[in-house]
């Protein structure tokens, strides 16, 4: 009986010691993951509105747990002072002008803080120490924003609608684009054709390629003109003589005109030549003139051979050509 | 005649009955914390209760715990899905099951079997005169009997619920894991993410309340009852009943106070 007695007294004993050691343990997880037990530091800072914020909320730095909000108290007229219990272990990483923002843990989880990093040349935050704070983007300013949005989607629907409207009446070009068969066939060949051009495009820079690796060739007149400077100074000289000798061709050309221009006056003898009617009448009659005194003097030379006082002289002169032949 | 019968009662039958009552229980408590502190202690007696209603209900309690861990959890889940939110399952289970389920689950299991037994254990052991005996044998009764059973109550009850919490938090996790695929790390650590010192103090603090509630209504049915064995039955029955009722009442209770607590700090 006392044996069984002391059995159930230890079976109790373990029974009580277990669900101690079960408390005790959930005790120093939970203190353990709330960093209960560890060293903190406490820093604070001024909102105008903090959101629904609340004691035991979570403080983040970088992403990470570093602290919890342990205190929020009004300051001023209206603003909230909200103090933090940071812990030890990254005081070295908060810096005096690091801010402190306002934000929740997901779209519907808590509201927590969250500490901005500092420039890293400025002096770490010491307890008791206010860092500034920065404005939110509250879900009333998003909303006003998300409504200028709906606005302007409900504009741009009615526009869309409009134009749709106007499309399927066939109305403009797209519409007579969707609804004209025959624009349609056109647009098809249109295709075809540039399908067509740049075919051949592809066809002609091969060719063109072709002809500039030709160019190209060494040895030949266009790389020799391209790339031998001799022929290029020759080229440059005939050029220059071509252009001397086209300028002198030039001034040969406007003497020419001057003195066609010339013949065309009748201020000079050959104008007057030329031009002159009255001139070339009077010279026409002298020249009839002188035809008939040629033929009048004819006949004197004549009678003058026959002439006793030189007939000698025509006789002694058919001799010698005679004897020359 | 008529005047004396009158005068008998205070406002009527049965409002004096209810008061008379009440007086009744509050005496009967008020006997208890006279007893508990004075000595002899009965300290055997204690553990053998202790061992009789805490450990005897650890395995009831614990596979009541590790199923409705599981239950709870699968039907907390279509919730979740809805939108996309099983991820938080380990941190529901775990508010779920250290603030409310694990002492109100265990209290009413305990009620449902140590109150009954209490009850009908006293209850026999009076009408069975009994109890007279252990007085003419110069043993106290309501101590031996009593105090033993109660302080066995308040004290393995918050045990129990500790077992249960742990327990159906486990039957949690194998069921996030056999769905989600959470590791056992992930998973505690979601739990005790989620929970305070506040829940698990008060959790234990009700748990307290619930045992010392289950061992008293046990108790003093068993001990005001009478008329022979369908008083044992009738004792049996109403202890379960009042016990579940008066732990319904005082969970609602901490509710308001643990809420306004959680507010203050």
């Amino acid at each position: 009986m006392k044996a069984a007695e002391n059995k159930r007294a230890v079976i109790v004993g373990i029974f009580v010691l277990i669900a101690i050691a079960i408390l005790v343990t959930g005790i120093f997880t939970l203190g353990g993951q709330q960093k209960r037990f560890e060293k903190t530091f406490l820093i604070t800072a001024i909102f105008d509105d903090v959101g629904g914020l609340r004691k035991g909320n979570n403080v983040w730095f970088s992403g990470v747990k570093i602290g919890t909000v342990r205190n929020i108290e009004f300051y001023g007229e209206s603003q909230v002072l909200v103090t933090m219990r940071i812990e030890q272990d990254v005081q070295r990483y908060i810096k005096k002008d690091s801010k402190v923002k306002l934000s929740s843990e997901s779209l519907i989880g808590n509201k927590i803080l969250v500490i901005v990093e500092g420039s890293p040349d400025a002096p770490i935050a010491e307890s008791g120490d206010l860092l500034p704070s920065i404005v939110p983007l509250n879900t009333e300013d998003m909303m006003v924003t998300l409504q200028k949005n709906n606005d302007n989607l409900v504009g741009i629907t009615s526009n869309v609608k409009e134009l749709s409207a106007r499309l399927l009446e066939g109305e403009g070009t797209v519409g007579a684009l969707l609804g004209d068969t025959v624009m349609a066939d056109n647009f098809r060949s249109a295709i075809a054709n540039l399908d067509q051009v740049s075919e051949n495009t592809v066809r002609a820079s091969g060719a063109l390629q072709n002809f500039t690796a030709k160019l190209n060739t060494e040895g030949g007149l266009a790389n020799e003109l391209l790339t031998d400077t001799m022929v290029f100074s020759q080229l440059k000289t005939a050029v220059t003589q071509l252009q001397q000798t086209t300028k002198s061709a030039a001034n040969i050309t406007e003497n020419l005109n001057e003195a066609t221009q010339k013949l065309n006056t009748s201020d000079n003898g050959i104008g007057i030549l030329l031009n002159d009617e009255k001139f070339g009448n009077q010279l026409k009659n002298t020249m009839g003139n002188l035809e008939t005194s040629t033929e009048k003097l004819d006949e004197n030379m004549e009678a003058l051979q026959h002439n006793i006082l030189f007939r000698g002289f025509f006789r002694r002169k058919a001799r010698q050509e005679a004897k020359g032949n | 005649m008529k005047e004396k019968t009158k005068s008998k009662f205070f406002l009527s039958k049965k409002i004096d009955k209810v008061f008379i009552k009440l007086n009744d229980i509050w005496l009967f408590v008020f006997r208890f914390f006279k007893e508990v502190f004075v000595p002899p202690y009965e300290f055997k007696e204690i553990v053998n209760q202790c061992f009789e209603l805490g450990v005897r209900s650890l395995p009831l309690i614990s596979l009541t715990g590790f199923i409705i861990g599981i239950v709870f959890t699968n039907q907390s889940r279509p919730s979740l899905e809805s939108f996309g939110a099983t991820s938080w399952l380990p941190a529901l289970m775990s508010i779920a099951i250290i603030r409310a389920m694990a002492p109100l689950v265990t209290a009413l299991i305990a009620s449902g079997r140590v109150a009954s037994k209490i009850g009908a254990e006293i209850g026999s052991m009076k009408v069975s005169e009994q109890i007279e005996a252990l007085e003419v044998s110069a043993i106290n009764p309501f101590k031996y009997l009593v105090v033993s059973r109660i302080v066995a109550t308040t004290l393995m009850v918050p045990a129990l619920t500790l077992y249960t919490a742990l327990v159906a938090l486990l039957g949690a996790f194998v069921n996030v894991y056999q769905f989600e695929g959470t590791s056992f790390t992930s998973f505690f650590v979601q739990v005790f993410e989620a929970i305070t010192f506040l829940d698990v103090f008060s959790s234990v603090i009700k748990s307290f309340i619930f045992g010392f509630t289950i061992g008293v209504v046990g108790c003093y049915k068993g001990y005001t009852s009478s008329r022979g064995t369908e008083g044992v039955g009738k004792a049996a029955n109403t202890s379960v009943v009042t016990a579940m009722f008066l732990i319904f009442i005082e969970e609602l209770l901490s509710l308001q106070i643990i809420n306004a607590l959680r507010i203050v700090d």
